[in-house]
């Protein structure tokens, strides 16, 4: 059986469309509060704008390359483009179908947002010219376009309003004028109901406004436009080496910055369309014209609207640790167990808490880590800093090449470099995904290594948001590995052995590759043999290939796959035995774990790393085995339990379609909901035990907990 | 904490091998020995610069710099309080090895020391040592010891628990992988196109030192299938030990497989695979011709041995292995091997180390002086084998072209010098510098161990073993050896009374004989 055949394979772009369907679907939701499903609206939109940017952007440089390798599913680049087209037009026909439905809810519930300058009464109209003349008027720079002044620069994402204008009776001129991006694009105008809130857009006061930009000009049309550029963006890690080589080969030829997308309010001036489509060299394919206000991430300033907080879901504050309970030493806590944390229903704040500790702690010799996002004003960026001010060694891999957050990175990273700290500005032809923190501390007994390794970034932001894993260990073998990896990392060669750690691009591919042929000749054997896993994306061919032969050898396969899963189920003697879920719920699904039954003796591995090849072959990333019996039962137990949702989840069919089924009959199940409820009662029995205790526990200072303990 | 830890050490090992740089780290303590916390390699091939032109680029010597400069910052990171770093090959194959050592003094702040075959062999040998219970019970059969080098192999033989044979063959891994790939061999004929290139070699080593030796273990050193013993070999437990016959079968089936299965089967990188390969076939063909029961890959480096002898140095651990008696041992072998005279040199030894440790105050000199002149007392006489006539130059040329494990090359020759000058008039150092590459520090080591060499030989001139006790003392000005003898000593007196001018000449004391009758 040839289970390479590309039949076998779904093209990664189109599943990628089906899993921003799947979060559209949420705000088609009717059972979830109005301003969630606005929320996933806007999402969509976000989303649909990074895809645009990197594989719409790729698959033209494809085509101008003239790249004719197929991708996984036997597509050219070509053929995969004339596909996405349409489905891509009826993609957004859908959101702004959706839009429109929410948008009259939001009127039902006390929200008016204006669609058109024209819908404004007088007052609020007054109110708008005022606000416009003000705040707007001041930061605007209108460009006519004429003979002696060409087209201007049109700038990726930003919004625009362009215009004809007239003049004298013989020419009509042209003109564009940017919406300001450091102005909010919402405006909360006077309502004469007390009862509704009314809002409108940015671009609709500037549109009503323009002929104050024009003067001695007679405005005849005007209308807001939006492009998206091909422009200098990362996309080495998510192409082959030889189409890379293609693209340096073409590079000349290539038109850096072309425009992929047009985007322009439906009814624009046939002759405003024609000079835009012209002067930006864009195909009909690549024109949207969009039957709403362009760019929906808007809806969420609109979320973020003061009131309507029973249209939100409470937020829930993530939970403490019970084994690294507040004010507690963590180096003693972790001495005590591996320590496992789920986020975002556990508090992201013990890995603060480690480096901050570690930073201050005389004990500690050095502190070494890789950031990939972090966020503005992180506090472990400022704990590294503190840690090197402090005399501490510290080693800090910077991902620079983390995209659309270059700028962001090269900033901070200059900071810890100023601060003393060593800092890696990434290595060469790889990006640096694996989270992984090491603390070596000189103790009574010796040198003692803490590692704290994870599935999602150090950033205390989106920690409170996507759902991930982290450990940490004080392991022998765990600490040897880390320390081998920041060696590594640091340009020295690859020690002799590896204990624990599975590294990409070594041999995390091999390991994997390994651990699914393990299960099949377990399977072959009549052995009991399972593989569960959970990912964002499941795309690449030589792993799909490996669990298709697994399946194919009675494998029970179970997937967890966020986004992207090139992967296809019910194919008769392929993929019988695999099923495909995708839960899309109010945090992002992050955490990479793998199962693997070993005959009744799983093996249990956190990753950093998707199953994809950029993943496994052109970044380092992490796989980490959770060792602790407890541990282990935990994690196989909080992946049942998201397999049980059924409020959620999606599955993936064999036409390649994500269905949910109907709540109905049974009890509603939301395993996001049950890991909030969980968390919450996990920390709730530990602050019991403190209370019901009859002995007063004091917290004295660490420091001088420290001083006491040294001297006994 | 500070004051608990005060007793453990962290210590740094750098070795500036000919491929490969490494630091580490160890933390040694009384208690709980040494314990290797952290460990870099970079890869450097220094070796390809000084082996073909005796030199090191510029660029590479940068590359030196600046990889030093980032072991020191690691070192910092550890608090390391004390540190060695050893040059081997690439920096014993360099002209300008001194100029270049200052270099790294000056830009680095490291003192790099550079290490000849017999130190570097005698480290890594420490190093196996420092596996300790394990290695105490592996050497108590006969065993032999192989270390696998890039340009050699270095192959010894322990008899009983000490060493004492060791010689130096070239048929490193890389040396091999180099004339291979200019022979241009089908696959097939690889594997016996490199039995024979070993064979020859190991035919003579067997023929010479094997005899009648019972060889049950082999130790192996390498860096190519020691570290991945233990998984590939099916009966090996933790420590690297097992059986030959397991580690032959493993040998054959990975000596048929093709690269990229090795690859991925052992985690390593391809390129290292036909390295890997000739380290294994070298294994296999010395496993069948010793005909050895056991083998053991305790996975020891260089670096494990510069911390072992460290830690040796410093009384941090308990040493129960008597490496001062491997050096002697071999050294005694030496002068078995061209028939030296034994008791002879036994009672020399005697005489020379009385006087030794009498002139204590007045000679300056330590322990390792005190070793080198019992080499010197077990090997006076060994260039007699090959001519009766001139016994000095000699036994000069044979210690000079003998290994002798765990000595440096400047020792070799102080020990080469004062056998020499045993028997041949002394030269002055003028004199001297025109033939013999020796700095003045040694050269007055070979003065000083010369006069104390001439005496004790003097004592016994007529190997008779005329004189049953002996002590030595200071008094006035003068060396006082108390003599218990019977027998006539006039032969004795003369040549001592001819060695005393030059041992009154080195040292300023006067040498007198006090006869004391039974």
């Amino acid at each position: 059986m040839d289970f390479s055949n590309t039949e076998y394979y779904t093209n990664r772009e189109r599943s990628w469309l089906r899993f921003n369907e799947r979060c559209l679907s949420e705000a088609r939701d009717e059972n979830l509060l109005l301003f969630e499903r606005l929320k996933f609206l806007s999402i969509t939109a976000s989303n649909l704008d990074e895809f645009f940017m990197v594989r719409v952007a790729s698959l033209k440089d494809m085509v101008h390359a003239g790249y004719k390798k197929s991708d996984i599913a036997g597509l050219s680049a070509t053929e995969q483009l004339k596909q996405l087209y349409p489905a891509l037009h009826d993609f957004v026909d859908l959101q702004y179908d959706t839009y429109k439905k929410l948008s009259k809810a939001c009127v039902e519930n006390n929200l008016l947002m204006l669609e058109h300058h024209e819908d404004m009464d007088a007052k609020q109209a007054a109110f708008a010219d005022r606000y416009f003349t003000d705040n707007v008027y001041p930061v605007l720079t209108p460009m006519a376009v004429d003979q002696s002044r060409p087209f201007p620069l049109i700038k990726n994402k930003s919004l625009n309003i362009c215009a004809l204008l007239k003049k004298s009776e013989k020419h009509n001129d042209f003109a564009v004028v940017q919406v300001p991006g450091g102005l909010s694009r919402l405006v909360e105008l006077p309502s004469n109901d007390k009862n509704m809130r009314v809002v409108i857009r940015l671009e609709e006061i500037i549109e009503r406004n323009i002929s104050k930009l024009f003067l001695n000009y007679e405005v005849l049309s005007a209308a807001p436009f939006r492009i998206m550029r091909n422009a200098d963006l990362d996309i080495e890690e998510e192409e082959a080496e030889d189409l890379l080589k293609e693209i340096e080969k073409q590079i000349k030829k290539r038109q850096r910055g072309e425009a992929i997308r047009l985007e322009a309010e439906k009814g624009i001036d046939k002759k405003l369309l024609a000079r835009l489509g012209s002067e930006l060299k864009i195909t009909d394919d690549d024109i949207y014209e969009i039957d709403g206000p362009l760019d929906l991430t808007f809806l969420m300033k609109v979320y973020g609207l003061e009131g309507f907080e029973e249209f939100k879901r409470k937020p829930f504050p993530p939970q403490e640790v019970p084994e690294i309970p507040a004010g507690s030493d963590i180096f003693e806590d972790i001495k005590k167990g591996d320590i496992l944390l789920h986020h975002p229903y556990q508090s992201f704040e013990p890995v603060v808490r480690f480096v901050s500790r570690a930073a201050d702690d005389p004990d500690v010799l050095a502190i070494k880590q890789t950031l990939y996002r972090v966020s503005g004003n992180s506090p472990i960026v400022r704990a590294l800093a503190h840690a090197a001010e402090n005399g501490k060694q510290v080693t800090v891999l910077v991902e620079l090449k983390a995209r659309f957050d270059e700028e962001n990175n090269i900033g901070w990273a200059r900071m810890l470099e100023k601060s003393g700290c060593h800092v890696i500005y990434g290595l060469v032809g790889l990006k640096t995904h694996c989270k992984i923190c090491l603390v070596v501390r000189r103790e009574e007994d010796g040198i003692r290594r803490y590692v704290h390794l994870a599935t999602g970034n150090y950033n205390d932001s989106t920690a409170k948001l996507y759902t991930d894993f982290g450990l940490f260990t004080c392991s022998e073998p765990v600490g040897e590995d880390a320390t081998a990896v920041f060696n590594m990392l640091s340009g020295y060669s690859e020690p002799l052995g590896w204990n624990r750690l599975s590294l990409a691009p070594l041999w995390l591919k091999k390991k994997l590759l390994k651990l699914i042929r393990r299960e099949t000749e377990h399977a072959l054997e009549g052995r009991r043999a399972s593989i569960k896993a959970k990912m964002n994306s499941l795309c690449d061919p030589d792993v799909i290939a490996a669990l298709y032969e697994a399946s194919a050898a009675g494998v029970d396969i179970k997937l967890l796959v966020r986004g992207i899963c090139c992967l296809k189920v019910g194919i008769k003697g392929v993929s019988e035995n695999i099923h495909v879920y995708s839960i899309v719920g109010d945090y992002l699904e992050h955490g990479r774990v793998f199962i693997f039954d070993n005959d009744c003796e799983p093996e249990v591995f956190l990753a950093s790393a998707d199953w994809m090849p950029r993943n496994l072959e052109r970044r380092v990333e992490i796989m980490f085995p959770v060792e602790d019996e407890k541990l282990k039962e935990r994690v196989i137990n909080i992946l049942d339990l998201q397999f049980e949702d059924n409020v959620k989840k999606h599955e993936l069919m064999p036409d390649e379609s994500y269905s949910k089924k109907k709540v109905s009959g049974r009890k509603r199940y939301s395993c996001q909901e049950d890991f909030c409820e969980r968390a919450e009662e996990m920390a709730k029995a530990v602050r019991n035990d403190v209370k019901e205790s009859r002995v007063f526990i004091p917290l004295v200072n660490p420091a001088q907990d420290k001083e006491i303990e040294d001297e006994i | 904490m500070a004051e608990k830890n005060r007793k453990t050490k962290l210590f740094a090992a750098i070795d500036v091998g000919s491929y490969e740089m490494s630091l580490k780290i160890f933390e040694i303590s009384p208690g709980k020995g040494m314990r290797c916390v952290d460990s870099l390699k970079h890869r450097l091939a220094l070796g390809n610069d000084s082996y073909t032109n005796r030199k090191i680029s510029y660029r590479k010597m940068e590359e030196l710099f600046r990889t030093l400069e980032k072991f020191k910052t690691v070192m910092k990171g550890y608090g390391v309080t004390a540190y060695k770093a050893y040059g081997t090959s690439a920096f014993r194959e360099t002209e300008n090895s001194s100029m270049l050592i200052e270099q790294i003094r000056s830009r680095t702040g490291i003192e790099l020391f550079i290490l000849s075959n017999s130190e570097q062999r005698f480290l890594d040998y420490k190093a196996v040592a420092s596996r300790g219970k394990m290695f105490d019970k592996v050497i108590e059969k006969g065993t032999a010891f192989v270390d696998i080098g890039g340009g050699s192999i270095q192959l010894s033989l322990f008899d009983r628990d000490s060493l004492v044979l060791t010689q130096s063959l070239k048929l490193g891994v890389l040396r091999l992988h180099e004339r291979l790939q200019e022979m241009r061999p089908r696959a097939s004929q690889t594997e016996d196109l490199l039995d024979e290139m070993i064979g020859s070699q190991l035919h003579v080593y067997d023929k010479l030192y094997m005899k009648d030796r019972e060889i049950k273990n082999l130790i192996i050193m390498d860096e190519y299938i020691s570290p991945h013993f233990n998984d590939a070999v099916s009966s090996a437990d933790n420590s690297g030990y097992a059986k030959s016959s397991d580690f032959l079968a493993y040998a054959d089936s990975l000596l048929t497989k093709r690269d990229e299965e090795i690859a991925e089967e052992l985690q390593i990188p391809e390129e290292n695979v036909g390295l890997l390969k000739l380290s294994v076939g070298m294994i296999k063909r010395i496993v069948r011709d010793f005909d050895v029961e056991m083998i053991w890959a305790p996975g020891a480096e260089l670096c494990d041995g510069i911390a072992y002898e460290y830690a040796q140095d410093k009384k941090l651990i308990k040493i129960a292995h008597d490496f001062e008696g491997d050096i002697l041992d071999s050294a005694a072998m030496i002068s078995r091997r061209y028939q030296g005279s034994g008791k002879h040199s036994k009672i020399i030894e005697q005489a020379a180390l009385t006087i030794y440790d009498a002139m204590k105050d007045v000679h300056g000199m330590g322990q390792r002086e005190r070793l080198l002149l019992r080499l010197s007392c077990i090997l006076n006489d060994c260039g007699k084998y090959i001519n009766m006539m001139n016994v000095g130059d000699c036994s000069y040329s044979i210690i000079e072209n003998t290994e002798i494990i765990g000595i440096s090359h400047m020792e070799r020759m102080t020990v080469a010098s004062a056998v020499r000058y045993n028997h041949t008039p002394f030269e002055y150092y003028d004199e001297l510098q025109e033939h013999a590459d020796i700095d003045k520090r040694s050269y007055l080591t070979v003065a000083k161990l010369t006069a104390i060499l001439q005496l004790a030989n003097a004592l016994d001139k007529g190997k008779k073993d005329k004189i049953k006790k002996m002590k030595a003392y200071l008094k006035g000005g003068e060396l006082h050896i108390s003599v218990n003898t019977d027998a006539d000593l006039l032969f004795e007196r003369e040549r001592f009374g001819k060695k005393a001018v030059f041992f009154e000449e080195v040292f300023g004391i006067r040498p007198v004989i006090d006869r004391k009758e039974i």
